[in-house]
């Protein structure tokens, strides 16, 4: 029998299955329903996004206000003053913010975890309060949204088991295999060819619904990133088909060929990632942020109350330019300037605090990745987050550039400083544009 | 039905496929409980020494201005519970650091979850997912075809012939079905109870208990629905993919389903909007920090009146304190309102929720498991709450401290000694109790047992006439 034909009889086998058919439907529900789920999430970020640039543009509309009028700062706030660098810099509203991808709307990954926007200052650190995630009901979060990557990673293989269960098994039990391994001379070739057969019905299912999730977040159908999630997606098919194949060619009957396969669905999608979790939880207990704490207090203090030649020394190390300026000449204005540089300072130890605590993050995604070969979801789940730029190391990447504006803005401000510019309305607006960059 | 209970168990005794998925199964138990006790002791641990240390930090301030020490702060770490060795539920993405300071109530930050890549999507490894997920299965497994194999056997027949009622053999299947799961349940509790032993209360007696009879009642539905199938339909096969079925809709498809959905309906602001609002409202109160602020000056005025003095420095008392308290005050009064409405938009959220165990019996045993366990979202906002509220007596002490010590109005030089930091209280988590509580699991409690009472009448009025061949 050519494989044309068994698939013939395998669509007619499918259209007769009410329980099948209805499975597909459901699976088709609820990826449209995930796909919804990371385009509406998409079209929030962005709308937040929007709101808070046009919250920033405000904000500088105020400031270059004074400057027009002639004003130092705010009436009620006389020793507010703008036209000094470190007021000028204070008061230069600038977000950092983490772009969802529109692939989000096949996966929304980690984005639930993290925050997405954080406003700058010169004392900013990416671990700082406002990075908290968004607002949102912890008992969802904990259940984990329903995306169109969770029925794929989860509901994908339960899918393909209710199309293939009865696959031999069914035969077997109604007396017929015998005949039909005589009709179809290789009793692998059958099953596989049966097999191929609602692969390629889900192949075909999942590209219509990568599509249509194309259309929610106008992402063009000629991006990569959509063959690349198509691929993945097909990988992991493979995988469980052919898991499931080789649990039907060595199967007895329909019910040990179920049991089976939904045991292994359970070992990889229950009991592997829990007991990894598990394991991580003990190995690597949660980071309470100690190294942070004490950098914000201990360190701090022990920076503030440093002897003048010893701020300076460390200064003029981290800035050997200033040594030259007029103003390290000067016993009296010196000791403003000393005074507002010390947030560079104490940035450098909040750089040594946050680097301790990402290096023990970073030991625990090593150990998670060690556990791929014999954890394929959650494998899968990151090869996901990645594409769809929702991984730990997209916002670790993100958090990289907060500390880099908050590099390039304490040094901005102290050369500033000592430097002894006056900021006016060009000035100012300097400021705006080169700290939004974080380039 | 004793004796048909007592049959069923002698036969599930003889098969050493059962023995072994039983021995197999109760070791992964134990494995998970232990793994959960040790887990749970090494995070104490952790959250013990942090605490310490940031205690360590406080009392040793030698002198500080009180309001100073406000800024400076403190820190509150979010304990771990004895219980949640059961059942972690949100624990792992909810913050785990929250920053007490005076003019702000932060946001409790530094989640587990935040802190590596994604691994599994239904949690850890611990008892709560092996009773909620597989033991299920395994009734499944062993109840779909307890009838079905009889009536292929012709031994139903037999039973009938004994004198046997339908309905009794349908729910003696059922209890020695759901005794099997009951069983693995008591194991779970009996070894819990003996790795706690030292810290038992009648309060985690109580939450254990009705934690028990939760997972007894879903057992129980479980084990009935199967059986029933398994009495009707024609064949096993049928009968094992029936109760898949609804085993995928009921733990995978409905909960995340109804979860997200749930969320559509009543959405909670999004953090920019929370904080503008509050920001908002909270620039319509006193500025402590500007001496000029006119709410200020009016407040000012009051006090010189109240005192009978015609300037600041004649005050017997350190004004900049008082404005500072009265401030605090005003923005307590944005918090109750704003931070209210959000665990308003919570509580609906959770019972639209808690209404889907209509149709879903498994909602309502995960809400009563992580609700019992201590480690759910209403759990999680008391321990918010009475951060919050500690953060109040403590900023309050310090700026009484300020406005009584013995300063005066601007002079902000002026610090305490290490002797009254250290007489500054510790936030002491006091662990919400079940008595306060349980009002909000009792619908949950409720649709378990209207489920039970559906399958007894199901198999009730379902069974008269079922085919005995």
């Amino acid at each position: 029998m050519r494989p044309l034909n068994i698939f013939l009889y395998e669509w007619k086998h499918f259209s007769c299955s009410p329980f099948k058919i209805v499975a597909v439907l459901l699976f088709i529900v609820a990826s449209i329903y995930g796909l919804h789920n990371g385009a509406d999430l998409y079209k929030k970020q962005n709308s937040e996004i929007e709101r808070l640039n046009k919250k920033s543009e405000l904000e500088k509309e105020t400031i270059v206000s004074y400057f027009e009028n002639g004003e130092k700062g705010p009436k009620n706030r006389p020793w507010v003053d703008n036209t000094k660098p470190f007021w000028a810099i204070w008061n230069t509203p600038t977000h950092h913010y983490k772009m969802p991808s529109p692939a989000i709307v096949y996966n929304i990954g980690q984005t639930e975890q993290y925050g997405f926007y954080k406003s700058i200052k010169t004392n900013s650190s990416p671990y700082d309060s406002d990075m908290a995630k968004e607002i949102a009901n912890p008992e969802r979060i904990q259940s984990g949204a329903l995306d169109f990557s969770f029925v794929v990673l989860f509901l994908l293989p339960l899918l393909l088991l209710v199309l293939l269960y009865n696959i031999k098994g069914s035969e077997a039990e109604q007396g017929f295999l015998p005949l039909i391994f005589v009709q179809t001379g290789s009793k692998n070739w059958w099953i596989i060819s049966r097999t191929v057969f609602y692969t390629i019905l889900v192949v075909l299912v999942l590209l219509c619904l990568l599509a249509y999730g194309a259309v929610l977040t106008n992402i063009s159908m000629t991006d990569n990133v959509i063959w690349n999630i198509f691929f993945w997606t097909i990988l992991y098919l493979l995988l469980w088909a052919t898991i499931y194949f080789l649990i039907l060619k060595s199967g007895i009957n329909t019910v040990s060929n179920t049991l089976q396969m939904i045991g292994i669905w359970l070992l990889f999608a229950f009991i592997i990632p829990a007991a990894i979790q598990q394991w991580i939880a003990i190995e690597k207990p949660t980071n309470l942020m100690i190294a942070i704490i004490d950098a914000k207090r201990d360190k701090t203090d022990n920076i503030y109350a440093q002897s003048d030649k010893a701020i300076d020394e460390q200064l003029f190390e981290l800035f050997p330019s200033l040594k030259q300026t007029d103003m390290a000449k000067d016993s009296i204005r010196i000791k403003r300037a000393r005074r507002n540089s010390m947030e560079a300072l104490i940035n450098i130890a909040m750089k040594d605090a946050t680097s301790s605590l990402e290096k023990d993050n970073q030991s625990k995604n090593e150990l998670i990745s060690k556990t791929y070969w014999f954890n394929p979801i959650t494998f899968f789940q990151n090869k996901l987050n990645h594409l769809s730029k929702t991984h730990y190391n997209d916002y670790q990447e993100y958090r990289n550039e907060i500390q880099d504006l908050v590099n390039k803005r304490t040094k901005i401000m102290v050369l500033d400083i000592w430097n002894d510019v006056k900021v006016d309305q060009t000035k100012y607006l300097e400021y705006y544009k080169e700290f939004s960059n974080a380039e | 039905m004793l004796q048909i209970i007592k049959n069923e168990w002698r036969f599930l005794a003889r098969s050493r496929i059962f023995l072994g998925i039983s021995f197999a199964f109760a070791s992964i138990l134990l494995v998970s409980i232990f793994l959960g006790f040790y887990q749970t002791k090494k995070q104490e641990q952790t959250h013990k020494n942090a605490k310490d240390h940031v205690r360590q930090q406080w009392v040793s301030i030698d002198e500080m201005n009180p309001h100073s020490a406000a800024h400076y702060g403190t820190y509150v770490f979010k304990p771990a519970n004895l219980l949640s060795s059961l059942d972690e539920g949100v624990n792992s993405v909810t913050g785990n650091v929250l920053r007490v300071e005076g003019h702000v109530q932060n946001e409790i930050i530094h989640s587990e979850a935040s802190q590596m890549q994604s691994i599994s999507r239904f949690g850890k490894l611990k008892p709560s997912l092996l009773l909620q997920y597989i033991v299920p299965l395994l009734l499944i497994f062993l109840a779909f075809n307890s009838v079905s194999s009889e009536k292929q056997s012709g031994r139903l027949k037999l039973l009938f012939l004994q004198g046997a009622k339908p309905l009794q053999i349908i729910l003696s299947k059922t209890f020695s079905v759901w005794l099997y799961g009951v069983l693995l349940l008591i194991f779970v509790v009996i070894v819990y109870g003996i790795l706690h032993i030292d810290s038992i209360t009648t309060e985690i007696l109580t939450r254990t208990g009705i934690f028990f009879l939760s997972y007894a009642l879903y057992y129980f539905i479980i084990s009935g629905l199967t059986v029933f199938f398994s009495a009707r339909w024609q064949n096993a096969t049928l009968a094992l993919t029936s109760m898949l079925g609804i085993w995928i809709i009921w733990t995978i498809f409905l909960p995340n389903i109804l979860m997200s959905s749930s969320e559509k309906w009543h959405p909670l602001p999004s953090r920019n909007e929370f904080q503008s609002a509050m920001k908002e409202d909270r620039s319509k109160g006193l500025d402590g920090h500007n001496p000029k602020d006119k709410r200020g000056l009016e407040l000012k005025e009051k006090v010189l009146k109240e005192y009978g003095v015609d300037s600041l420095s004649q005050l017997p008392i350190n004004f900049d304190g008082m404005r500072m308290q009265a401030d605090e005050e005003y923005g307590n009064s944005v918090w109750d309102k704003h931070f209210g409405n959000n665990r308003n938009v919570l509580q609906k959220q959770k019972q639209s929720f808690q209404l889907g165990g209509i149709v879903n019996p498994f909602i309502s045993l995960q809400n009563t498991s992580m609700g019992l366990m201590a480690s759910d979202n209403l759990h999680h906002q008391e321990f918010l709450l009475q951060v919050e509220n500690y953060r109040r007596v403590f900023i309050k002490m310090l700026n009484d401290k300020q406005t009584y010590g013995g300063s005066k109005t601007g002079n902000w030089s002026w610090k305490e000694d290490n002797a009254f930091f250290k007489s500054v209280p510790d936030f002491d988590y006091k662990p919400t109790k079940l008595s306060k509580i349980i009002p909000n699991y009792l619908l949950d409690i409720a649709l378990l047992a209207f489920w039970s009472i559906l399958v007894i009448l199901l198999i009730r009025f379902g069974t008269k006439k079922i085919e005995i061949v």
